[in-house]
């Protein structure tokens, strides 16, 4: 890539293979990824291909059969703060408030209280959480659940945020709204993302670089890079047929049967 | 009879609310507050309980004239036994009922703490690692089926009149808290720890930070469980041998000499002493299940 561009991740020769009754599940394999810092990068591929599996791998909750993963150059080891990760299921702490769940990774970091609090205060404001600082995750709505999500993995200030189908469980119009909010806090942050998802418009729409996998073993059969300017217009033209194009790419791949 | 409209108001309303749904929310907004709280059930709930404890005393006032009064005294001699045993130390045992609570209440008190405090800690470790599950488990499920009362004999033995009871309360008490705790951490949702994992947590970390204050809820139903538990044993505890008093002692004391109406106000003493405790006990756990968004 350019040569001014400096790569925060890179994966090479990744493979994963998990045991099973006879033989092994290949979830991933031959996979090679570079995403440069700043970047949006979006995953998308047929359900049942190893999205998760590799971004469960970047964040170090899970390891590699072989191959690496490095972040900033160091080989990825464990999981660690520097990198945040969002959940589908948002994963909050039930009996944590909203301020509590944000704070959680500082506290780990055995942070003063006072300073916690600053940070916290800043990241409530950034994700539009004002007013429910002291309210818990039973009290708001999926949305809201998601937001206290970012706003937690950012709090750690990671270099890199992992996103595993953030708004798949929301309603059309919630993960719209969501969309958009994302878009928000990436500019002001400018964060690099990787986020995973299965919907082709919510790719297009967020990423300056889609990878499509393909079904298991899960490969990169393509990446389109998206040049239109933000906020996209998903009404437009272009923006149709680029999502047309992914999709036919992606439905090719669905329709195989996996090896 | 204002008691009696007590009890009916409310099953009236339940009716109208339930048959005639349009009419009767017309009806209830017109309600001054204290009705429209009886749509929430909560004076339906206690308008039954007082219909069923009074159903109850008429039935047994019923049997106690028709068998023998002398065996089983009616409802208002218990009671008049009941203020008397507050008022005046008991001839045999020359304290007043209170002395005899308060007997009962320390040993609880004592064997609820100890089994708490051996429970909890031994739980959430037999829930968190693998390896002490696995040895732990076997004795637990040897040691379980045992009724607390059947250690009580050997207890006295080994540790005398004082430390039996307690000790009966301690079993009865210690094995409900252990296997909801190691209920409650093998619970964890998955997620929860990896959420923690990715935000630096320590394996000490998930240990205070996510599995034990997942686990509270857990703890309160074993705690309330093992109260109910609690009460029995130490009643019977005590009738098998001790030093010191108690209700148990109480009970069985005046079976001895015949004097029935004292012993079943001893009887309901335990009922409300056992009710008391369960229900705050229940109150907690809903209080801590909201908490946890439950």
């Amino acid at each position: 890539m350019d040569g001014g561009m400096k790569m925060i991740l890179q994966i090479t020769n990744l493979r994963k293979q998990f045991p099973k009754e006879n033989g092994s599940l290949v979830a991933i394999d031959d996979f090679n990824l570079e995403v440069e810092e700043g970047e949006f990068v979006c995953i998308l591929g047929p359900s049942g291909c190893g999205k998760t599996t590799l971004l469960r791998m970047i964040a170090g909750l899970d390891k590699p059969t072989s191959g690496s993963i490095k972040l900033k150059g160091k080989e990825i080891a464990n999981t660690g703060p520097d990198r945040g990760m969002v959940f589908q299921e948002f994963a909050l702490f039930p009996w944590r408030s909203v301020r509590k769940n944000i704070e959680f990774g500082l506290e780990i970091k055995n942070m003063p209280a006072a300073e916690r609090h600053k940070i916290s205060d800043k990241y409530i404001e950034l994700v539009g959480l004002k007013g429910f600082e002291d309210s818990h995750p039973y009290e708001l709505s999926g949305g809201m659940k998601q937001r206290v999500g970012i706003a937690r993995a950012l709090a750690n200030n990671p270099s890199i945020l992992l996103m595993d189908e953030p708004f798949g469980a929301l309603d059309a119009q919630t993960r719209n709204q969501m969309q958009k909010e994302l878009l928000r806090v990436w500019e002001e942050t400018r964060k690099t993302v990787v986020f995973i998802t299965h919907s082709v418009d919510e790719a297009v729409f967020l990423a300056d670089r889609v990878v499509v996998l393909t079904s298991r073993p899960s490969k990169i059969k393509e990446i389109f890079k998206i040049e239109h300017e933000r906020p996209r217009d998903r009404a437009d033209p272009s923006f149709l047929a680029l999502r047309k194009k992914i999709l036919s790419e992606l439905e090719s791949e669905a329709n195989q049967p996996s090896k | 009879m204002p008691a009696i409209c007590f009890i009916f108001l409310p099953i009236k309303y339940y009716y109208v609310r339930t048959h005639d749904e349009g009419v009767a929310v017309n009806k209830l907004n017109k309600f001054p507050k204290m009705l429209t709280r009886m749509r929430d059930g909560f004076l339906l709930n206690i308008g039954f309980a007082v219909l069923s404890i009074a159903i109850f005393l008429v039935i047994w006032y019923g049997l106690s004239i028709f068998l023998d009064t002398a065996y089983l005294p009616t409802p208002v001699e218990v009671w008049d036994a009941l203020v008397d045993s507050f008022n005046t130390p008991d001839p045999s045992l020359g304290v007043t009922m209170w002395d005899s609570i308060m007997a009962s209440l320390k040993r609880f008190v004592i064997g609820f703490v100890l089994a708490l405090a051996i429970a909890v800690p031994i739980g959430l470790i037999m829930g968190f690692s693998k390896f002490a599950g696995m040895i732990g488990k076997p004795i637990v499920e040897v040691f379980r089926p045992i009724p607390p009362i059947a250690w009580v004999p050997f207890l006295f033995v080994v540790t005398g009149m004082i430390w039996g009871p307690i000790l009966a309360i301690f079993i009865g008490v210690l094995f409900p808290v252990l296997s909801n705790v190691i209920f409650g951490v093998k619970s964890v949702e998955p997620q929860l720890i990896d959420a923690a994992r990715t935000q630096g947590a320590s394996k000490s970390d998930l240990f205070a930070k996510v599995v034990f204050p997942y686990t509270i809820p857990y703890m309160m139903t074993g705690i309330r469980i093992g109260l109910g538990i609690g009460w029995m044993c130490i009643v019977a505890a005590e009738m098998i041998g001790a030093r010191g008093g108690g209700v148990g002692i109480y009970i069985l004391t005046q079976a001895n000499i015949g004097r029935y109406d004292y012993m079943f106000a001893g009887m309901v003493v335990i009922a409300a002493l056992g009710l008391l405790t369960v229900e705050a006990a229940s109150y907690v756990e809903r209080r801590v299940s909201k908490w946890m968004g439950a």
